[in-house]
């Protein structure tokens, strides 16, 4: 079966400093259609980097970048943008939900971003879809400032899911929440899997980690499996 | 319909949630480019309005822009040649522009020369004996024959005309009415006055009796109205037709004869030319029409004054794009996360300044919009009080050239005052401004 996402040898050096330090050291990453995979990893292992390439939000210095079996390392950024569009989402610790627009505008924001073009109406079903489809569908009128954390990042998800992405990227998507908000969060990243979207999720919580298929551990710049 | 692509409506809409998110920021941008974009709106306002009113007052003496006009050799027979020519022709004039004296005969005038009346008994006219006209100056020939005694009487020029002369020189009417001229020529020659003229007539208590030298016998003219032609000295016109009633054809061979022609009617110069041509005169090789450019003259006049003054406007206007350049460099450094999210859900950079060039374009037309509609307004009130300072004022309108100098000062100052802002949201890294 064709791997979802194939980074092969993949390295990126901080440069920048006095003494560039390489964070991600030949890195191999895989992943499958429904398959959600853990990466942990101590505070500045390179976590975080690692899903900045994957995301295409940066570049690696080597290796090679297969998005199914296309060649995407060295892609130009309007290309990525379009990719980033159409083939990922992703969650973020701190939600970045826009506090001026309601959770149904800030889930329509993926769908306006100059990437192609809905009318309203199919806009407003697919923001409408997303929403219900982790559970806030009700709540598509409120302004951030008026959910509770589990809710705005439930809406954090739905912003990432509302194109039907390939690939969801997930940077500690619970580091804000309480234990049990936050494995209501895991459930619903999770069970994107089921339609088939591969999961990358950055997480310190062992316990959240062990619930995706594959559990990785990124130290001193390499990645390594770790028994579930 | 036009329908705008994908990346310019999602701009649009993005711009606008935007600015509907902060208020006030939009409000205090739209105060700081308001005074430059009034500025310009108004000093282009106030050019059109001084043109329109200068052109008017040039166009009332010299005639419409484009007009051709022509000056005729003298001589009864090409005066004849040249009415047989127009004849039939509505949209070309000729007229015949001769001196008269209105008033008691036989007595030395109020104003000796035809000064206008603010001079008249002060000398402030051509000296006596000396006949001006828009041909030159020169002796009267029957200067000596002129009786010494002081009496009512004004002598003017008199401008005999072949067809309405309004088609080019739109006399404004003061009072009463402008001649008809389709009607059949009356034994009593009707006669307009222009405002100095008439100011005489109101004075003193001036009979109704017109010397014209060359006329069989004295006039007995009907005054039926008062114009303003632009005209400093005292002047009348009346209908060549009625004149002809009492004058010799020999008369004619002094009349100074002007023909105005509509810019469609040149062929009539061509006709006109042959035919005094074939008729003998020498001097009629060299006859041309020449367009009046009356709006080159007042463009001259005030192009000048209108460069100072948008430069002045342009100053203030730089100063409104400070201000909104100032608060879209908050605004994006305020933005950065908000900016980096959309780039992380697929927007691209070109996108993300679209967003900001939109927001600040925006701004710029909405100030637009504001400063237009305080000109019009400032105009509006404006009108009544211009209105009594001069007649050209009277039906002043808000010039669509203010409107649209006010829209592009606005973009531009949009523009301008986004551009920086837009590159750098264009620039902000998504990984460095997402990890934080």
């Amino acid at each position: 079966m064709t791997p979802l996402i194939q980074l092969t040898g993949v390295t990126k050096i901080l440069k920048g400093q006095k003494t560039p330090r390489t964070i991600l050291d030949g890195v191999d990453l895989t992943v499958h259609s429904g398959e959600g995979v853990a990466v942990l990893g101590r505070s500045g292992s390179g976590k975080s980097t690692l899903l900045s390439l994957v995301g295409l939000f940066d570049r690696a210095d080597d290796g090679q970048y297969l998005l199914g079996e296309r060649d995407i390392t060295r892609l130009p950024e309007r290309k990525a943008a379009a990719l980033r569009s159409a083939e990922f989402g992703f969650v973020f610790q701190r939600f970045f939900l826009l506090k001026h627009l309601t959770a149904a505008q800030n889930v329509a924001m993926a769908l306006v971003n100059g990437q192609g073009w809905l009318p309203r109406r199919k806009r407003r079903a697919k923001v409408l879809s997303a929403l219900d489809r982790v559970g806030v569908a009700h709540l598509a009128k409120h302004k951030p400032p008026k959910l509770s954390g589990g809710e705005q990042q439930r809406v954090a998800i739905a912003r990432a899911l509302v194109r039907e992405p390939k690939m969801l990227l997930a940077d500690e998507p619970t580091g804000a929440l309480d234990t049990e908000t936050g494995n209501l969060v895991i459930d619903v990243l999770h069970s994107a899997t089921k339609d088939g979207c591969g999961l990358v999720l950055v997480t310190h919580d062992w316990e959240h980690a062990s619930r995706m298929e594959r559990v990785l551990r990124l130290e001193d710049g390499q990645l390594r499996e770790v028994a579930v | 319909m036009i329908r705008l692509s994908g990346r310019l409506r999602s701009a649009l809409i993005i711009g606008g949630q935007g600015m509907r998110a902060r208020k006030l920021r939009t409000f205090l941008s739209i105060l700081s480019l308001f005074l430059g974009v009034l500025a310009v709106v108004v000093v282009q306002a106030g050019a059109e309005t001084a043109r329109a009113a200068a052109l008017s007052n040039v166009e009332l003496s010299m005639g419409k822009d484009g007009t051709l006009e022509t000056f005729l050799p003298g001589g009864s027979k090409t005066i004849e040649i040249a009415l047989d020519t127009v004849k039939d022709r509505p949209n070309v004039v000729l007229s015949l522009d001769m001196q008269a004296t209105v008033g008691e005969p036989g007595v030395t005038t109020l104003n000796p020369g035809g000064a206008p009346f603010e001079h008249a008994g002060r000398g402030g006219g051509p000296p006596a004996g000396i006949i001006c006209d828009f041909q030159g100056c020169w002796e009267d020939p029957n200067a000596a024959a002129r009786p010494k005694p002081q009496g009512k009487a004004v002598e003017m020029r008199v401008m005999a005309m072949s067809a309405d002369v309004r088609q080019f020189r739109e006399f404004r009417l003061i009072s009463g009415e402008w001649l008809n001229f389709s009607g059949s020529p009356g034994l009593s020659p009707r006669i307009v006055l222009n405002k100095d003229a008439a100011k005489f007539f109101s004075t003193y208590q001036i009979p109704a009796e017109m010397q014209i030298s060359g006329a069989t016998a004295n006039l007995t003219p009907r005054i039926v109205g008062v114009v303003d032609d632009g005209m400093m000295e005292p002047r009348a016109y009346l209908r060549m037709d009625e004149l002809f009633n009492w004058l010799q054809p020999g008369a004619l061979a002094n009349a100074s004869a002007q023909m105005l022609l509509a810019p469609e009617a040149a062929d009539v110069m061509q006709i006109l030319k042959t035919r005094l041509v074939a008729a003998g005169d020498k001097h009629a090789e060299g006859l041309n029409a020449h367009p009046v450019q009356s709006a080159e003259m007042v463009e001259d006049q005030l192009s000048l004054l209108r460069w100072v003054f948008l430069g002045m406007a342009g100053l203030v206007l730089l100063i409104g794009v400070a201000g909104i350049l100032n608060v879209g460099l908050a605004t994006v450094g305020e933005r950065i996360e908000e900016f980096a999210l959309r780039r992380a859900v697929g927007t691209p950079r070109t996108l993300l300044a679209g967003i900001v060039l939109a927001e600040t374009l925006l701004t710029g037309l909405l100030t637009a919009a504001a400063a237009i509609g305080c000109a019009a307004l400032g105009l509006r009130f404006a009108r009544g009080f211009l209105a009594g300072q001069s007649a050209s004022l009277a039906d002043i309108s808000f010039p669509w050239q203010a409107g649209v100098a006010g829209i592009i000062a606005g973009l531009i100052a949009g523009l301008l005052g986004g551009l920086i802002p837009a590159i750098r949201a264009a620039r902000i890294p998504i990984a460095t401004v997402m990890r934080a």
